[in-house]
């Protein structure tokens, strides 16, 4: 079936990552000749989602593979809930009674239940979420991929405070109308909210001039916020630690509060059908302008040479054949090792771990969409963030959520996680009918994930690699590497300490 | 604004690449042949408005962008499709054989009540025939999906394939509604520019390589 495929390209992408598939759209959108190929058999490689059979595969994959560990490790699965569940065999019920009953009586879910359903999840590997006014959503609608894609806006923030779960007043509508805020708290909170927002790096205005080596939380008890404002603002706003140094916490309240009143009623969008669609519509508009498809395609050797003018020509050997092309852009984890500049970077690796859970952690009336950051627990840990998305979303079958927890690795991912998980899960099995406080934990997964979002350069002319996912809550990192912020207009991949390596650019 | 339509059907073409798919919309969409299609480039979906028993349904039908030539369909083409037309060429065996390949394609990706229907297509070209209709109709009964040999060149069948489809798709999202109360608006969000008319050319098409 391969044999058809044509040999020669301006640009080849190998990886179908979020990097590698934004710049393959890139490329084929100013009419570069561009063949874009994948080792594996789906898109996106980290960066995918899958449904319950395509994980259970990945599972086994990485546990098979000790080359594939070097990306994913710790992984382990763990069920809580019976393989077989007998009784609900043999009833004929499944259409009907989905409207009245079913609603009352939870249903008994068994491992056997979630394999029937498979289809019906959509698990991400790395999943993220968009800031209503972040560059990524600025992309879609430019480029008009937004027409490839449909969003569902998350409906509320939490935080832990006190030891329970509380909803974040994020909206202007959202602190007037709260009941946990006083009105003289109201007053300070958007006085400082206001003078955020108006932050500016280039004019650094007086306001944050002599805070740099300061920390956020310093800054929040200097303007006289009360505890409980200050555990808002820098938790669940600007998703930091007591030790955030205050412009950056001033950054990422402002990110957040710039985004809001876009869409809804927070400034966070999910993906439907999960974060892994993404890349996938970078790929169709790069196909739709003329680039070419090749998935299941590992590459062999790659090797460069200099022909004249400076030009240069990389080959590379897949399946027996010769490929050739001006630009090679590669996902670091495809690139070979002695293409990359030896310089190691300090790199803090990813905590992950997934919950299927037959309820959402705090009762709604509409289903939720959740965005929750914890707090670190305890002295050392990072801040967790947890994503809790459910059926509308594509994610999983009726009566079900699916929790996403996301750190920056400490130990490894269950000791990292499991002490926040059990905050919010029942994780004891047993009858999944009784009426509990907390959602029951049906299926668990935990995974450290190597972080490879730093950039890295390439050793070779022609040859750009693409770094992978990081452990951040949107895609910003992801497009601010293909491209920066104007007024350069540039388009790159890589920077390297040697200048800067440039390699594709823009006209103006 | 007022809507100019009732409602929206999202159509897939589905088939190996060569068999017509791009023939079909373009002749569907536009009224339009050209002979010379090497293959499907620039072309994302085309949108037609018909008329079904007093009610405006408007079709947009997504074609392929090349994606079918390697098996690389991404899964997000069928999100969200309500319809899908398996097409094959009736001068090419093996297409018609790879409509079992795509169908499981569609079984494991698409929703799981979308409505199908299979396309025997240049069926002009009597001369070159490797499929003869029997073979299409029965491929047809064992699936129990409907079926029509069809001719972009000679505008054979085409609208009545599409009317054919739209009308099975309307029928079962009124039986739907009959049957169960009203359901939640979808509620999920396509972006647009929505807080001002400015539509910038996206960076994407002004990178240039060095």
């Amino acid at each position: 079936m391969d044999d058809d495929l044509p040999t020669d390209f301006q640009v080849i992408v190998v990886g179908t990552g979020m990097v590698e598939s934004i710049v393959a759209a890139a490329c084929s959108r100013i009419r570069k000749n561009v063949l874009h190929m994948d080792s594996s058999d789906h898109y996106g490689g980290l960066w995918a989602s899958y449904n319950f059979d395509g994980l259970q595969k990945f599972i086994k994959e990485v546990n098979s593979d000790p080359k594939k560990q070097v990306q994913v490790y710790n992984l382990s699965e763990k069920w809580y809930i019976e393989k077989e569940s007998p009784e609900l065999e043999n009833k004929d019920e499944e259409n009907k009674t989905d409207d009245s009953k079913s609603e009352q009586v939870k249903k008994v879910w068994s491992q056997a239940s979630f394999a029937t359903e498979y289809r019906k999840f959509n698990i991400d590997m790395t999943p993220k979420l968009l800031f209503s006014r972040g560059p990524l959503v600025e992309l879609l609608i430019s480029s008009n991929i937004a027409r490839y894609a449909e969003f569902r806006c998350v409906t509320r923030v939490l935080t832990w405070l006190d030891d329970r779960l509380m909803p974040v007043p994020c909206s202007r509508a959202d602190v007037f109308a709260t009941e946990a805020v006083s009105i003289v708290e109201k007053r300070m909170l958007m006085k400082m909210l206001t003078s955020i927002v108006g932050y500016n790096e280039e004019e650094m205005n007086n306001e944050f001039k002599d805070w740099e080596s300061k920390t956020f939380k310093e800054y929040l008890e200097h303007k006289g916020l009360t505890p409980n404002l200050i555990h808002y603002v820098l938790y669940a706003i600007a998703g930091g630690t007591n030790a955030m140094p205050c412009l950056e916490g001033v950054k990422e309240c402002k990110k957040f509060l710039m985004s809001l009143g876009r869409y809804g009623n927070t400034p966070f969008l999910w993906p439907m059908y999960g974060s892994g669609e993404l890349p996938q519509c970078f790929c169709r508009l790069c196909a739709v302008f003329g680039g070419v498809y090749c998935l299941n395609r590992p590459i062999d050797k790659v090797a460069t040479k200099t022909i004249d003018e400076g030009k240069n020509m990389i080959t590379i050997d897949s399946k027996s054949k010769t490929l050739n092309c001006e630009h090679l852009v590669i996902g670091i984890n495809e690139c070979p090792k002695e293409l990359l500049s030896t310089e190691s970077v300090e790199s803090c690796d990813i905590s992950k771990a997934v919950f299927i859970t037959n309820g959402s952690i705090m009762k709604s009336d509409k289903e939720p969409l959740t965005l929750l950051r914890f707090p670190p627990l305890a002295e050392g840990d990072n801040t967790v963030t947890v994503l809790e998305v459910g059926p509308a979303t594509g994610s999983c079958p009726k009566g079900l959520f699916v929790v996403y927890f996301i750190t920056n690795k400490v130990k490894d991912a269950e000791t990292d996680l499991k002490p926040y998980a059990e905050r919010i899960f029942d994780m004891s099995g047993g009858d999944q009918t009784e009426a509990t406080e907390k959602p029951k934990c049906l299926w668990s997964l935990f995974c450290n994930l190597k972080d490879t979002s730093a950039p890295v350069a390439s050793v070779a002319a022609g040859v750009h690699v693409c770094s992978g996912p990081d452990a951040g809550l949107d895609f910003d990192r992801a497009v601010l590497q293909v491209h920066s912020t104007p007024p350069q207009r540039l388009l790159y991949v890589q920077s390297d300490s040697s200048g800067y390596s440039v390699t594709l650019c823009s006209a103006t | 604004m007022a809507k100019t339509y009732d409602c929206l059907f999202k159509l897939l073409l589905i088939g190996d690449s060569g068999v017509g798919k791009t023939s079909i919309l373009f002749r569907f969409s536009e009224d339009a042949f050209n002979i010379s299609f090497i293959s499907t480039i620039g072309i994302d979906f085309k949108i037609r408005t018909i008329d079904l028993d007093g009610k405006k349904v408007k079709l947009q039908i997504w074609d392929t962008a090349g994606q079918e030539r390697f098996r690389t369909i991404t899964t997000a083409y069928y999100r969200g499709s309500m319809g899908i037309m398996l097409v094959y060429d009736v001068t090419n065996e093996k297409s018609f054989e790879n409509i079992k390949n795509w169908i499981r394609n569609i079984e494991e990706n698409a929703s799981a009540d979308v409505e199908k229907m299979i396309l025997g297509n240049k069926c002009d070209l009597d001369s070159k025939r490797q499929v003869s209709k029997e073979r299409g109709e029965q491929l047809a009964i064992e699936y129990q999906i409907k079926f029509v040999e069809t001719s972009a060149k000679d505008s054979l069948n085409v609208e009545y394939a599409f009317f054919t489809l739209a009308r099975d798709i309307k029928a079962k999202m009124e039986k739907k509604q009959e049957a169960s109360n009203p359901t939640r608006g979808s509620g999920a969000h396509q972006l647009r520019a929505n807080e001002q008319q400015r539509r910038p050319t996206s960076w994407l098409s002004r990178c240039s390589l060095l």
